[in-house]
This record gives C-alpha cells, sequence and structure tokens, in this order.
C-alpha cells in the first residue's frame, strides 16, 4: 500500500521542513512519542503488575480507583493500557525488525544476482503470498503454541513477501547505475557493494515500508489475540480486546478503551509513515521517474 | 416448577409401565405443537450416539436415540425402555424386561436382540466407556423378545448406571449388523427409537429433528420440530437469547460472564438441574512426578493459596460450589466429613517454609508452569487469577497456552507441571472417581487417566473393592476412607464442583426432568401458547 | 488472440505448480503440530483408553510414516481428491462446498462493494485534492484502515443489533421462519448487511488510498494535459483518461488480496457466527483436522492464483496497450 514510485533519498536539511510540512504527520510523531513515554513510564505510572486485582470487578469509567473502568476480575484497565503499550510496541517493532530482515535479505540477492536465483527467490516469494497471510499467521502461532516469540515470528513470516519485492525493485535498478558499476570495475566484492552502495541507496523505500508494517503488526497481533492465540502472560491491547469481547455489552469500556488505544496509534504509525514519504521521496524525484 | 417437574416425572412413570394409559388429565394442559430452537455448540461431527459422545452429540442424539434407563435427580434408576428389571442376590445376574410397542424410525420393532447387539458387539466397537463396563460381562442373552440378561463375571456396584441413553444408547441390529459400523453408509441417517426423528442437517447451521408419529409412549412427544442451531460465537449465542432466536441453552453455551444478565432477563429461566449424572470437577492437575509438586505440602500449601470463593463468584459468576474432595457431593458416596483447606495464604506459606522452600531475592521460592486449558475464556481467567494468587505466597506461576490438541497431547504424555481439568463422575465413584486416582490407570499417552504419576496402594485397595460389591452401605465405608486418604494427599487441588446453567424460554416445560437433563428424548416437553 | 492463449496456458502451467509445491509446503508444517486429531477425538470421548486412540490412529493412517501420509495425500489431489475429515465423518470437497457459498457471498460482495466504493471515494477525493471534502475521505479512511477489523464487527453489533434492533447480530437467516422466495432472499441479505460491511470497510479504505494516490499521480501526466488542453470536460477527462490508467495499481492490489479477505472472514465468520470457510480453517485448526485445513489452503491458493490470472487478463483489457506477458 506504500507509494510504488521510489527513488534514492535525498536526505538532509531538507527532511525535517518536508516532514513537518504534512500536519498529519506531525500530529502523528506527537501521539507516537507520547505512546512510547506511556510505555517506558509504565512502571512508574501504574507500579503494580497490570494483572493484579486491584479493584472491584466491572467498575465503569471514572471510577475511584479506575479512571477507564475494571475489568471482569478487577484489574485496572488504564494500567492495562499503558503496560499494554510496552507489548504492542515491542510485537510491532520486533516483528517488523524480522520481517525486513528476511525480506531485505532474500529481495537484495534476488534483484543483485538476478537470473535463476531471481528466479528462485521470487517464485518463493509468491508461494508466501499466495497463502492468505492471516489463516498462516493463525497456523503458525497454533504450531509453535502461543508465546512472545512465536506471534513475534509469525508475523514476521507472513509480512516480509512486499519487502522481499520492494528491496529487488531497489537492487535491480541501483544495480545497473553508473556508480554501482563504477564500485563493480573497482573490483569490489559483491558483498561490500550490496553493503556500502546499494542498501544505503535503497533505504528510504524501506524505512517508509516498515514504518507502515510495524502499524500492520499491532494489529495482527491484536486479531491473534482476539481469537484467543496470545502470551497469556502479556497485557497486550489486543490481549483486553480479545478478553474483552464477551462481555461487550456489560462493560463496553473493556474493549473500547484498548480498541481505541490500537485505533490511535496505528493511525499514529500510518501518519508518520506518510510524513516520512514525503519527506524521503519528494515529488520532485517522483515526477522525474515517472 | 421443581414440585410440578415431580409429579409429572410420576406420570411419566405410570405411563411407560401401562404406555395405552393416557396421561392423568388433571396434571397440566400439555397442547401439541410448537417448534423449539436449542443452541449446540460445538457442532456434533456425526449424529449416532454410538459411535459419539462428546456432549453436543448426547444433547442432540438422546432425542433420537433411547436407553434402557434413565435416572432421577437423585440418581435413582427409572425405566425408558425397560419397564422393569431385578437383580439377583449375588449381584451377578441383571434381567431387563423391554417396552413391547417400541419401534425403530424406520418401522421395524425393538426388540431384546437389538439390545444384545448393541451391547455385545456395536458398543464394543466403538464406545471405550461401554466397552469397559460390558467387558465385565460374562454373557448377554436374549431370553425371548422383550426379556435381556446380562451375567456378569463378578459383582459390579454402578452396573445399572451403564444403561442411561450416553453410556449405552440402543442400536437397530437389522441397519447395522455386518456393517462396518464407524463407516456405515447409514450413519448419515441415524434411526433410533425416540420421540423425535433425524430430518435434516445443514452442517455449520443447524440440525432439524421432527417429531415421531410413531413414538411409542401414546400421545407423545408434544412439539412439531427441533432445530439445533449452531452458533460458534460466544457473544452470539447470549444475543440469540436475549432476542429470543432461541429457546434453550446448555453446558457452556453461555460464558460464565453473560450468566448474571441473561438471568434477569424476563422471558427465559435458569436452572443447574439435570447435570447430576454428569456431576463435573473442576481441578488444578498437578505432575506428581517433578519438584517441588512431589511433596504434599506444596499441594496442601495450593489448596490453603487459593480462594476458592473468589473463583466461584468472581470468575463462574456464582456458579458451582467450593469442592471439598475427589467426589461432588451430588454423586453417590460423597463423604464430607474430611481435612478442610480454608483460604489462608498464611498456611500456605507455613507449609512451604517447612518445605524449606525461601523466597529469594525476587520474592519468590519457587517457579512452576500453568498449562491453561484450551476450553474457553473462563479457564483462561482462571489461569490469570492462579497466577496471582500464587505469586502471593511466593509461587511464580508462568502461563502456558495451546489449543486442544496441544492439551491433550502434552498433559496425557505427562508434559506439564500443573493444568486445568474437569471430568464427569457419571453418578458414581467407580465410573468416574477413580480412574484419576487409581495405580493402575497411569498411562502415558492416555487423557483423562492419572496423569498426575499419583500411585497409593491402600486407595487403589478401596476403590477397587468398592466397586466389586453392590452393597451400598460397604461402599459407602470404602469410599469414605478413600476419600480421606485423597484429601490429606491432595494429588489434584480441587477447585469446584461446577453447575452448568441451562437457560430455558418460559414457554417450554418440563425440560429438564431427570439427572441427564437437556440429553433427555424431551418425549414430554410442551410449549405453552399465548 | 493465440498470444493470449500461449500466454494462459503458460500461466496456468506456473500456477499448478505453485498449487503442488503449497500442498507439500503445507503438508509439512501443519503436521509440525504436536497432537493428532486421533487424541482430541479420544480426549473428546470422554474415557479413552490406549486401544481406542491406536483404533483412530490406525483408521486415519496416521501410523504409517510421514512420508507415506504425505504420498498417499498428493496421489489424491493429483485426482481431486482432497481426503477425507474422521472428525466430521464427511469428505473434505463436500465440507468445502457446503460452506464455500457463506464465505463467497460474504466476501465478493464486500469485495465489490470495498472496490466500487473505494474508487468512487478515492476518485472523488482526488479530484477535490486539497479542499475539506478530501480531508475528510481521507481521514474516514485511514480512521477504517486502523481499527481492528473484529472491534468495528462489534461496535457494529453494539449499535444496530443490540441497542437499535434494526438488523440480525449473527447467521446466515432466520430459522424456522418459513420464508420462501423473495422473502428468504431479504431475509438472507439482511443477515449479510453487518459482516459485510464490516469486512468492506477495510478495504474500502484501502482502495480510496490507492485511487486517490494513484490518480493523482496520472492527473499531471502528459497525455491528460493534452486532452484538457483540448477542452474535454473534467469529467469525460477523468473518467475516460485518468481513471483508465490509475485504476491498474488498484486492480493489482485488489487481485493480491483476494486471499486475504477470506482471512479477514476468519475473524468476521467467528464474530457474527456465520458458518464458512474461515470459520471451518479456524475450526480445523483448534481440532488439528488436518484433511480439512490441507484443503483449505489448497482451495484458496487455487482462488489466489486464478485471481492472479483474472488480474492479468483485465490489466490488459483496462489497457490495451499493455502487452500480455508470460
Amino acid at each position: 500500500m506504500t507509494a510504488a514510485v521510489i527513488t534514492p533519498s535525498r536526505k538532509g536539511s531538507g527532511f525535517w521542513a518536508a516532514f513537518a510540512r504534512n500536519k498529519g504527520a506531525v500530529i502523528g510523531l506527537v501521539f507516537l512519542t507520547l505512546v512510547i513515554l506511556m510505555a517506558v513510564f509504565a512502571d512508574l505510572l501504574f507500579p503494580t503488575s497490570p494483572w493484579d486485582m486491584t479493584t472491584i470487578p466491572f467498575q465503569p469509567p471514572l471510577s475511584e480507583d479506575a479512571l477507564l473502568g475494571s475489568d471482569t476480575l478487577g484489574r485496572d484497565i488504564a494500567s492495562g493500557i499503558a503496560h499494554g503499550a510496552r507489548v504492542s510496541l515491542l510485537i510491532g517493532l520486533t516483528s517488523t525488525a524480522v520481517a525486513v530482515l528476511i525480506g531485505v535479505l532474500l529481495g537484495a540477492v534476488a534483484g543483485f544476482y538476478g537470473g535463476r536465483v531471481d528466479d528462485a527467490v521470487m517464485r518463493f516469494t509468491e508461494l508466501f503470498q499466495t497463502i492468505p497471510n492471516f489463516v498462516l499467521a493463525v497456523v503458525l502461532v497454533a504450531i509453535f503454541t502461543p508465546s512472545l516469540a512465536s506471534i513475534v515470528l509469525a508475523i514476521a513470516i507472513v509480512s516480509w513477501p512486499p519487502l522481499a519485492r520492494l528491496a529487488r525493485g531497489e537492487f535491480m535498478s541501483l544495480r545497473s547505475r553508473e556508480f554501482v558499476q563504477a564500485a563493480v570495475t573497482t573490483g569490489q566484492s559483491n558483498l561490500t557493494i550490496i553493503w556500502r552502495q546499494i542498501l544505503p541507496n535503497s533505504l528510504s523505500p524501506i524505512i517508509v515500508s516498515a514504518s507502515l508494517m510495524v502499524a500492520t503488526a499491532i494489529l495482527l497481533e491484536s486479531s491473534l489475540s482476539f481469537l484467543g492465540l496470545g502470551d497469556p502472560n502479556l497485557m497486550s491491547w489486543g490481549y483486553m480486546v480479545g478478553a474483552a469481547r464477551t462481555v461487550i455489552r456489560q462493560a463496553w469500556w473493556m474493549s473500547f478503551f484498548p480498541g481505541i488505544a490500537i485505533l490511535l496509534t496505528v493511525l499514529a504509525l500510518n501518519l508518520v509513515g506518510e510524513g516520512l514519504n514525503d519527506a524521503l521521496n519528494p515529488k520532485l524525484a517522483r515526477k522525474g521517474r515517472a | 416448577m421443581s414440585n410440578r417437574l415431580r409429579c409429572f416425572r410420576q406420570s411419566l412413570t405410570a405411563a411407560a409401565l401401562a404406555a395405552m394409559l393416557a396421561i392423568p388429565g388433571a396434571a397440566m394442559a400439555q397442547e401439541r405443537g410448537g417448534t423449539m430452537n436449542i443452541i449446540v455448540q460445538p457442532e456434533p461431527p456425526i449424529l449416532v450416539l454410538g459411535i459419539n459422545q462428546q456432549g453436543p452429540t448426547q444433547t442432540v442424539a438422546g432425542k433420537i436415540y433411547q436407553g434402557l434407563l434413565t435416572f432421577d435427580f437423585n440418581l435413582k434408576p427409572q425405566p425408558e425402555l425397560a419397564e422393569s428389571w431385578e437383580v439377583s442376590p449375588d449381584g451377578k445376574v441383571y434381567t431387563f424386561r423391554l417396552v413391547k410397542n417400541a419401534k425403530w424410525h424406520d418401522g421395524k420393532p425393538f426388540t431384546a436382540h437389538d439390545v444384545v447387539f448393541s451391547t455385545s458387539k456395536f458398543l464394543m466397537e466403538t464406545h471405550p466407556r461401554a466397552r469397559a463396563t460390558f467387558s465385565k460381562c460374562e454373557k448377554i442373552e436374549a431370553l425371548d423378545d422383550h426379556t435381556v440378561q446380562f451375567t456378569l463375571k463378578e459383582p459390579f456396584g454402578p452396573f445399572l448406571q451403564a444403561f442411561e441413553v450416553s453410556s449405552a444408547p440402543m442400536m437397530p441390529k437389522h441397519i447395522y449388523e455386518g456393517t462396518d459400523f464407524k463407516t456405515a453408509p447409514a450413519n448419515a441417517t441415524p434411526i433410533g427409537t425416540g420421540p423425535f426423528k433425524f430430518k435434516e442437517w445443514v452442517k455449520g447451521s443447524y440440525i432439524h429433528l421432527v417429531r415421531n408419529d410413531e413414538y411409542w409412549k401414546a400421545g407423545k412427544p408434544y412439539l412439531d420440530d427441533i432445530y439445533f442451531r449452531v452458533i460458534p460465537d460466544a457473544a452470539s449465542r447470549s444475543v440469540a437469547v436475549e432476542q429470543g432466536t432461541v429457546q434453550q441453552t446448555q453446558f457452556n453455551d453461555i460464558e460464565t460472564f453473560d450468566v448474571p444478565r441473561l438471568k434477569a432477563l424476563p422471558n427465559v429461566e435458569m436452572t443447574t438441574k439435570g447435570y447430576e449424572f454428569f456431576a463435573p470437577l473442576s481441578w488444578i492437575e498437578i505432575n506428581t512426578r517433578t519438584k517441588p509438586l512431589d511433596d504434599k505440602r506444596f499441594r496442601q500449601a495450593m489448596m490453603h493459596a487459593l480462594d476458592r470463593k473468589f473463583i466461584r463468584d468472581k470468575i463462574w459468576f456464582g456458579l458451582g460450589r467450593p469442592a471439598t474432595g475427589p467426589v461432588n457431593s451430588v454423586t453417590r458416596f460423597y463423604e464430607g466429613n474430611v481435612r478442610k483447606y480454608d483460604y489462608d495464604p498464611k498456611k500456605a506459606e507455613a507449609l512451604l517454609d517447612e518445605m524449606g522452600l525461601k523466597k529469594g531475592a525476587d520474592g519468590n521460592r519457587a517457579k512452576v508452569r500453568l498449562l491453561v486449558m484450551p476450553y474457553g475464556e473462563t479457564w483462561t481467567r482462571l489461569g490469570e487469577y492462579v497466577k496471582q494468587a500464587m505469586k502471593r505466597v511466593g509461587v511464580d506461576v508462568t502461563l502456558e497456552t495451546t489449543d486442544a490438541a496441544g492439551w491433550v497431547n502434552r498433559v496425557s504424555n505427562w508434559d506439564y507441571d500443573l493444568t486445568f481439568n474437569f471430568v464427569y463422575q457419571y453418578g458414581d465413584p467407580a465410573l468416574g472417581v477413580s480412574r484419576t486416582y487409581v495405580s493402575d490407570n497411569i498411562r502415558k499417552g492416555v487423557m483423562f487417566s492419572n496423569t498426575m504419576g499419583y500411585a497409593n496402594p491402600e486407595v487403589d485397595r478401596l476403590f477397587a473393592q468398592a466397586a466389586q460389591t453392590n452393597k451400598d452401605e460397604e461402599r459407602q465405608q470404602l469410599y469414605s476412607a478413600a476419600q480421606k486418604i485423597l484429601v490429606e494427599d491432595v494429588p489434584v487441588a480441587w477447585l469446584l464442583e461446577m453447575e452448568f446453567p441451562t437457560f430455558i424460554d418460559k414457554r417450554f416445560k418440563n425440560a429438564v426432568t431427570t439427572a441427564i437433563g437437556v440429553n433427555e428424548s424431551y418425549d414430554s416437553v410442551y410449549m405453552v401458547k399465548k | 488472440m493465440p498470444r493470449i492463449a500461449a500466454f494462459v496456458s503458460q500461466r496456468l502451467i506456473k500456477a499448478v505448480f505453485v498449487v503442488l509445491a503449497i500442498a507439500v509446503f503445507n503438508f509439512f508444517l501443519v503436521h509440525a503440530a504436536p497432537g493428532d486429531p486421533a487424541q482430541v477425538m479420544a480426549g473428546e470421548a470422554g474415557a479413552a483408553d490406549a486401544q481406542f486412540v491406536e483404533q483412530l490412529r490406525q483408521q486415519f493412517g496416521l501410523d504409517r510414516p510421514m512420508i507415506e501420509q504425505l504420498g498417499t495425500y498428493m496421489g489424491k489431489v493429483v485426482q481431486g481428491d482432497l481426503g477425507f475429515s474422521y472428525r466430521q465423518q464427511r469428505p473434505v470437497f463436500d465440507l468445502l462446498m457446503d460452506r464455500l457459498p457463506v464465505t463467497l457471498s460474504l466476501t465478493l460482495t464486500a469485495f465489490v462493494l470495498a472496490l466500487i466504493g473505494g474508487v468512487a471515494l478515492g476518485t472523488l477525493a482526488a479530484m477535490r485534492a486539497g479542499t475539506w471534502s478530501d480531508t475528510a475521505i481521507t481521514v474516514v479512511g485511514l480512521t477504517a484502515y486502523a481499527t481492528p477489523i473484529f472491534w468495528i464487527g462489534l461496535m457494529l453489533i453494539l449499535l444496530f443489533s443490540v441497542n437499535l434492533g434494526w438488523l440480525p447480530a449473527f447467521g446466515t437467516e432466520t430459522i424456522g421462519a418459513g420464508y420462501t422466495g423473495w422473502e428468504a432472499f431479504l431475509d438472507r441479505v439482511k443477515h449479510l448487511v453487518l459482516p459485510v460491511t464490516t469486512l468492506a470497510l477495510f478495504y474500502m479504505a484501502v482502495y480510496t488510498r490507492l485511487t486517490r494516490a494513484s490518480i493523482l499521480e496520472v492527473r499531471d501526466m502528459d497525455f491528460v494535459k493534452t486532452a484538457r488542453a483540448k477542452g474535454l470536460p473534467e469529467w469525460r477527462i477523468v473518467s475516460v483518461h485518468v481513471l483508465r490508467n490509475a485504476i491498474l495499481p488498484v486492480i493489482t492490489v485488489a487481485g493480491f488480496q483476494a486471499g486475504h479477505l477470506i482471512g479477514g472472514s476468519i475473524l468476521i465468520e467467528t464474530v457474527f457466527a456465520l458458518p464458512g470457510i474461515g470459520r471451518l480453517a479456524f475450526e480445523a485448526v483448534l481440532q488439528r483436522d488436518y484433511q480439512v485445513l490441507l484443503g483449505i489452503f489448497l482451495l484458496t491458493s487455487v482462488v489466489v492464483v486464478i485471481f492472479n490470472l483474472l488480474t492479468d487478463l483485465i490489466y490488459s483489457l483496462v489497457d490495451p496497450r499493455i502487452e500480455v506477458a508470460p
């Protein structure tokens, strides 16, 4: 869903100016910063474990000891949201990192070497794209039993193919550029060329893609939890909505607030992603290529 | 309501004894007609009760198939396809006289030969619980078309319980004889003797049963149709009750947290009766092979650390009773005079201290894993509670989740520290209790066996002896002794005598009349029209 | 035309290999899981003994070596036999066909609605780029895109079914109502409104964004400028020149997402209690019904492969200048 047309970046002073021109992106960034702060300082804001039964069950929001209400066992929803921010962000970021690693690696190899290697890698990628990714994620988590690691891995495994295609495209077009050809003639090793010459120049679209993928990963995690496939030891937003869905009519706040937390965070990530896109892929460059 | 039911049950007995007799008119205004929509969840894999006895299969197929006996709320046997029976003084010979006018849904008469075929052939091959019972028989024979006799190798206390419909459903000989029972094409169109006939099954959606006009009890059943609706999502199921699109739910259909809300609805009635035959008991299963769980003081500490009232009130929303030991108080031969474990974290800590488990720098004395049973959200909540409660006495519990297959696989292969479990007791300790605790049932790879690895020769002896007699007083003594030992040893940490809520639309009467409740034939259920 | 035939046959051969590779891949994936259907069934039967488990295992062929099981399975797949679900006591193919209508009516309706709505809204937003209506469409679209779909579903049930009582919350029809003909059809439509809306919202947001971006890109191209210079009315320029080109990336993404819709339908079918393929897949995972799961995987990959093929063909129809390159 990222913009299809991308060029080598022209970073520098213009970056922030370009980013700031997108008002939504700035709002997104501010909100995201707040979420990150909340995650970092969750232990100070809510010193007890979010699993602790601190109050009476089913307290509505604005109750004395539960600002956003309490759940079926009397656990504080606000505390859950603060601590849950950690888990949702952690799963979002690590699974994206793993997906980027797999995707860029395979895409780079395919794009750089071309020919049979490219063919083989692309067939492999297609295979993964043909299987509906949510179904695959469900199966993977079920097979490895739900835990932080299995969820991260499952999300990464279903998310890497678009990145591989993106990286492949970048590498293919950059490989024929003069500066790469020059490096080839000066006898630099393939690894050096990939690492020093091509990768830095293809980073910006990958960064944009990755920022959006974090958002998708958070949504995927919440969907898995909704179906009861979350890590039972971790309070994540997805888990909270999943646990609240059956009591939605007794306690709308239990699913409403974590749902809003997911919505706003995912929205913020998307806005930031768009801002990055604007900043890293200026329109001028786009036109030149079209 | 219960008064009326009891009165009606008596009339039912009378009707069974003399089928031509009409229902005493004074009882109540029972009208023909009406359609009942009942939730069935999960969807049964097959409706042939002789082949599959999962809960939902029983509820649906209990209307199609019948057993020789049924049981009242106090687990006393009542006539069904057998109108009377007698037991020889030595407890070895059981003779049943069958009703004479019962017919299969295809019109063929039901006879003693069907009983012999079912118990000595069909169920022996397909039904593990029936196999366990009927393999105790030396011979099973039809004395005439309507008399059947079972001769046991040695007395077996709970033998009559084995004739409840799901324990020994009667299967038609003329249809199955000589076929491969499990793959027989006839399995697609179940044929029984019950008041309702199979009409249509739209997989994933509903099962439609229609009135059996040739039913052997005159004038019955009253309802025209029963639809069993498949609704996979718990939230949707409670909406269905609220909106009145279904008129009955049972067992775990309604998640516990919806119970208080549905209970308050004006159009439905809730009862927890009708599960006495199953009398499930829940517990934390403890793998006694691993440290520190091999020490009974640790297990006793668990009993003190868990607030079972809180579990009942906050997690099961008031359903159930804190369990006192291995036998449910509605099951036969219950013993209440045993060691008591009140909620007292201090006592728990004292026991753990006594064991020499000192708290470390992180406040933990021990670390154990708890494999959460994948049977719905209530068990997940329970896992979360146990984790927090054990943390209070310094035991760090790591929760693990898995799906049904993974759970069965790990527990039956003893790859767990703690897990939850609940089993049905089938009315008698010899059927549903001893299997959990006797050492010759420690069998790797077999679920619902003695997976804790608990072994106590005295317990083994008491259970064995109690099963081999049919003198109730003697059995009570033996079972009481066994219960006292078990409660001291805590091979599992008993939680609740579970209750299931049955929600029934107030217009439908007579649904829950026996110990098997919603799995009953429903031949006397009727609808009050407004 | 012969070129198109050659192209189609070439793609078909490739597709068959993709499908077979997926079948093998899935087989090993699913068998890597702990537990087997015999154990689950034995467990649920209440009093399982070793003999019973062994009996079931033999019956299912689970006691055979893995490679033999794979061979048996693949041999059948090639003949179009997807195996037998012992749990449900029916051929997998029949199970899938039972469930397919529900999922198809859900996903196809949602897909078509999302595509039409998305392209329309995206076009509107692009034509009015920078105005308040563009901003509104973008904000709403982004929000829909960022919301977990099961949560939207629950909120819709809360509003339209529980509070307002306008629409049914679950199932595909009112059972026992005895509707026929037109009434029965209307009843089914009513049951589909909420699930379809829920599923369509997310994808509509995706297509709206894509269409908008794509139109903005094409709008300034030379051939559009030429058309504009000729003085053609704006709607004509948009519909004939711009949209025709701008829709290509939308079609590409939509084609790719055909399979994703089935993933989404797992959640939707769970929330709205619909007896479809998605729900069947989830149940099969929980119950380790390998044969069913493999069948569903195979079915969805075939659907996706077909959709990809169609995408390429539509591509060539929308823009005849594009060659159908193998």
